[in-house]
């Protein structure tokens, strides 16, 4: 009986890094190394794994956004700042963008490119966790967390925390990895992340475990439908996705009423 | 393919953006729309276009999240008209203008491209050097003015053949009456071709 109660305990107290268990309060640690490592090279692996496709579904994202001149913007796990700059542009001088990430290597490559571009005035820079959101509540018109969620420890934590500082009216957009809606492409995309990326990743950042951990996180992370059940269960309404290239992406929107 | 779909717009986009920002005027042209979004259901079109107006450039989508701040309904053909106030009401009179929102926003949008003042001699010597971009720029204007000249002369063509021909050509009346005359010249030859058979 003992026995059995350890391991539910065990259970409950860990959780997946990539196809890993580690001890819950280890993933935020592991995780941040994975992020210290590849921070300079973020923005280059990005384009060379995505084939350059990454910058098409930011773009679709803000498309989706219906962003305005002078709303307020929160870009959580912002890394190198790529929405940002472009919200940035949108919302104008009476506007604000809050660049947000736990990582504090990320953010300031994030900072450092975004002033070399003349991004300056209305961005604000905040290490954050996605989970105890540091900011007042009905706070941000638009949310985005783009490729950040399925590296956070406790994701209903941080859909509950988002959708506080949310104002009614505002909407969440998550983008993330997802499930390939064919067979056929899921195959591809099986070998292309578990053979090909790692070999990438030691070849141009020199870390091949960062690149298996990131195709292993994306099969951790839940699928379309298992995502959009958990933004309604955090409180959003009218909660829709939409596939992109396939569902390997999936751009979820959810509001708060 | 959603996001495929986002290229030629991201392509003309660029190449609009690439445009304006050659022109030393374009900063004061955007920056009286900056902030704005225009919607543009064209007719011939299967797909919305929203044009947002930046401090320094333009965006395009087919998007159509969010509010507009002018959303025009049109046909192709009226774009340019677009330009000009005093056509506005006309348009919307002969139901080939809907426009919800502030019209001058269109305007100010049609004019904003079709404004674009390029010093395209200076353009070309920083890439070229100064005397290739001579020969190419007096080349470019002697085909221009080779091309304005052959235009003046097929419209003067143009104008001849539908002025001075239209004015020979024959009344309807008279047409009608014309082909009158040519079944009844029929009916006689036949008449007479019969006779002449059966006298023969």
């Amino acid at each position: 009986m003992n026995d059995k109660q350890d391991k539910q305990d065990q259970q409950r107290d860990s959780i997946d890094f990539g196809y890993q268990q580690v001890a819950r309060e280890r993933k935020k640690g592991l995780v941040a190394n994975v992020f210290n490592s590849v921070a300079a090279k973020y923005d280059v692996m990005n384009d060379l794994m995505s084939m350059g496709i990454h910058r098409l579904w930011k773009r679709y994202t803000i498309d989706c956004s219906g962003v305005r001149q002078g709303m307020k913007v929160l870009d959580i796990a912002g890394g190198t700042g790529d929405l940002t700059a472009q919200f940035a542009r949108r919302v104008g001088p009476q506007g604000e963008v809050v660049l947000a990430d736990i990582n504090d290597a990320m953010l300031k490559v994030g900072r450092d490119k975004l002033r070399d571009k003349g991004h300056v005035g209305n961005i604000r820079y905040v290490q954050a966790d996605a989970e105890q959101l540091p900011f007042d509540d009905n706070s941000f018109d638009i949310i985005t967390i783009a490729f950040g969620l399925r590296n956070v420890t406790d994701k209903p934590a941080a859909l509950r925390s988002m959708f506080r500082v949310l104002k009614p009216g505002g909407r969440l957009l998550v983008l993330e990895f997802s499930k390939p809606i064919t067979p056929a492409l899921e195959q591809v995309y099986d070998f292309y992340s578990f053979n090909v990326l790692p070999k990438m990743g030691q070849l141009v950042a020199n870390d091949a475990d960062s690149y298996q951990y990131l195709a292993e996180s994306i099969r951790m992370h839940p699928d379309q439908e298992t995502l959009k059940t958990m933004m309604h269960e955090a409180g959003y309404d009218n909660v829709d996705y939409q596939n992109l290239t396939g569902g390997i992406v999936a751009l979820h929107r959810g509001y708060k009423f | 393919m959603k996001s495929l779909s986002l290229i030629p717009w991201l392509v003309l986009e660029t190449l609009v953006n690439e445009l304006l920002s050659r022109d030393a005027n374009s900063p004061e042209r955007l920056q009286k729309l900056a902030g704005k979004v225009l919607r543009f259901d064209i007719k011939e079109l299967p797909f919305v276009v929203t044009v947002t107006v930046e401090q320094q450039a333009i965006r395009l989508s087919t998007s159509t999240e969010g509010d507009a701040d002018c959303w025009i309904q049109t046909e192709l053909g009226v774009l340019p008209e677009l330009t000009d106030n005093a056509n506005l009401t006309r348009l919307i009179k002969a139901g080939q203008l809907d426009i919800e929102g502030d019209p001058m926003l269109a305007q100010q949008l049609v004019m904003l491209v079709k404004g674009l003042d390029i010093d395209w001699e200076s353009e070309l010597e920083a890439k070229l050097g100064v005397l290739p971009a001579q020969w190419l720029s007096n080349l470019w204007r002697s085909g221009q003015r080779h091309m304005k000249e052959a235009s003046k002369s097929h419209r003067r063509w143009i104008n001849g053949v539908v002025i001075e021909e239209k004015r020979l050509l024959p009344a309807r009346i008279e047409f009608e009456q014309f082909k009158q005359q040519l079944q009844q010249l029929r009916a006689t030859i036949e008449r007479l071709e019969r006779q002449v058979k059966q006298e023969q």
